[in-house]
């Protein structure tokens, strides 16, 4: 077994694993944090992307014991028991999802890509979600729906948002 | 997955101690990024299946991307986002930015390693051809010390390299005097996104700007041979020749006999035969479109 502390959504985590569980799993199966989907469970759909030191990376494809000491973030990470993040209001207001099983993922690329590049083009942002495979709606509402949070960010005065 | 003992190095001498250690006795897999060995390891069939993973990922010693006096030294663990972002390899080698670029999506890009590419071997390795064509060594490090070797020796056949089960690929090498040499990458994949090369090719070239003629021209090609290779009869047939559209077409029609594609369900081999010609020859004129605003900046410099 391998023992593992990482900081996921802010909380310091533990968890004594086997040396083969990936990190997806260990969200999923040990902490019980089943936003993060397992699809293709191979690196290819994206369904499993989180931040990982803030980037973005398929948790399918990471073990467990590779993630200690690291800082996570997942989908449960976003929102408030008061509020949407301002990525998944917009996806709400946009109808970017349909059956909504990619949408944990493509908002952790999402969220991603604006903390690095608060003003990206459309192309920007094909790219940022080029690993996250959608099968209902398509892309375009998405593409949307990001552009709106990055327009509304820019058009705020210059505070500290989340 | 099959079950594993799973050991961390924390540095690339550690980690080679661990090979020394475990290789002799059990089936032992460095994992890196872990893009590709994750993916095989859920497939694997348990005669395949490692006994021990020794991770590297936290060799911090493998990350560097440094001139030194033998050239640009990139660290195996170097990511491909890494390369993408570092300005020095922007500067002097825009065609390695555009290859890691069409490596995977965002996500396989922030973990999977330049090393681990390289190890992992497909014919098809997007970071290959541009290496190649630039004269790029890798070095290996065992028990007895370190190796160099030419990266295109390196690539033995698919999924096949001339790495020793107990050695490390530790570092890539661009030679001094490739630094700065003006190259091109291009791919031709079945979509813009996440897709395998069909064909990949990079080219480089210096250029002697008193006689208008190629010097040391490479051409290197991917997917269209058991392992990225030299397309060394368009080489022979470009060295010291004026540098003319018509000589770079035809060492595009040279290219094709230098490859040996095969046909499989994305292309067939006269499809790909008919993209190793065109995109050689695109890959000559981007080099020499690079070699030409380089020339000029210096020009200005001068004045």
């Amino acid at each position: 077994m391998t023992k593992v502390t990482l900081t996921v959504n802010g909380e310091t985590r533990s968890a004594s694993v086997p040396p083969e569980m990936t990190l997806l799993r260990l969200l999923r199966e040990e902490f019980n944090l089943t936003g993060s989907k397992l699809g293709c469970d191979v690196g290819d759909c994206g369904a499993c992307t989180v931040l990982v030191g803030g980037k973005a990376v398929n948790s399918c494809l990471m073990l467990a014991g590779q993630a200690d000491g690291r800082d996570v973030v997942t989908i449960e990470g976003l929102a408030t028991i008061e509020r949407l993040h301002p990525i998944q209001k917009a996806f709400e207001e946009k109808g970017s999802l349909q059956c909504g099983f990619c949408g944990p993922g493509v908002i952790m690329s999402a969220k991603a890509l604006l903390d690095e590049n608060p003003d990206p083009t459309d192309d920007d942002i094909r790219d940022a979600l080029a690993g996250n495979l959608c099968r209902c709606t398509g892309y375009a509402k998405m593409i949307e729906a990001i552009q709106a949070v990055a327009r509304a960010e820019s058009a705020r005065p210059a505070t500290k948002s989340a | 997955m099959k079950a594993f003992d799973f050991v961390a190095a924390r540095d690339s001498r550690h980690a080679v101690a661990l090979l020394a250690e475990r290789a002799a006795t059990a089936k032992v897999k460095v994992l890196a990024g872990g893009t590709d060995l994750l993916a095989d390891l859920k497939f694997a069939s348990s005669s395949h299946a490692p006994d021990v993973v020794i991770d590297i990922s936290r060799a911090d010693d493998l990350r560097h991307i440094s001139m030194t006096g033998e050239g640009l030294s990139i660290g195996a663990l170097v990511t491909h986002t890494e390369i993408m972002r570092s300005p020095i390899i922007r500067d002097l080698f825009p065609a390695l930015v555009d290859a890691a670029h069409t490596i995977g999506a965002v996500q396989t890009r922030n973990l999977g390693t330049l090393g681990g590419n390289l190890v992992t071997a497909v014919p098809s390795v997007d970071s290959g051809p541009t290496l190649v064509a630039l004269d790029a060594r890798v070095t290996l490090l065992g028990p007895a010390g370190s190796r160099q070797m030419a990266l295109a020796d390196f690539f033995v056949g698919p999924r096949k390299t001339a790495l020793k089960s107990d050695e490390l690929l530790t570092e890539i090498l661009i030679p001094k005097e490739s630094v700065g040499k003006p190259a091109h990458f291009l791919k031709l994949g079945l979509r813009k996104g996440q897709a395998l090369a069909l064909v990949n090719v990079a080219a480089s070239l210096w250029v002697d700007w008193n006689t208008m003629t190629f010097v040391a021209p490479r051409i290197a090609l991917g997917a269209v041979a058991p392992k990225v290779i030299h397309a060394t009869a368009a080489e022979a047939f470009l060295d010291g020749r004026a540098i003319t559209a018509d000589a770079m077409a035809e060492a595009g029609r040279l290219a094709v006999g230098d490859a040996k594609p095969i046909n499989d369900f994305r292309a067939s081999a006269e499809y790909r035969r008919d993209l190793i010609a065109v995109l050689t020859k695109r890959a000559l004129e981007g080099a020499f479109e690079l070699a030409k605003a380089g020339h000029g900046k210096r020009a200005e410099k001068k004045q």
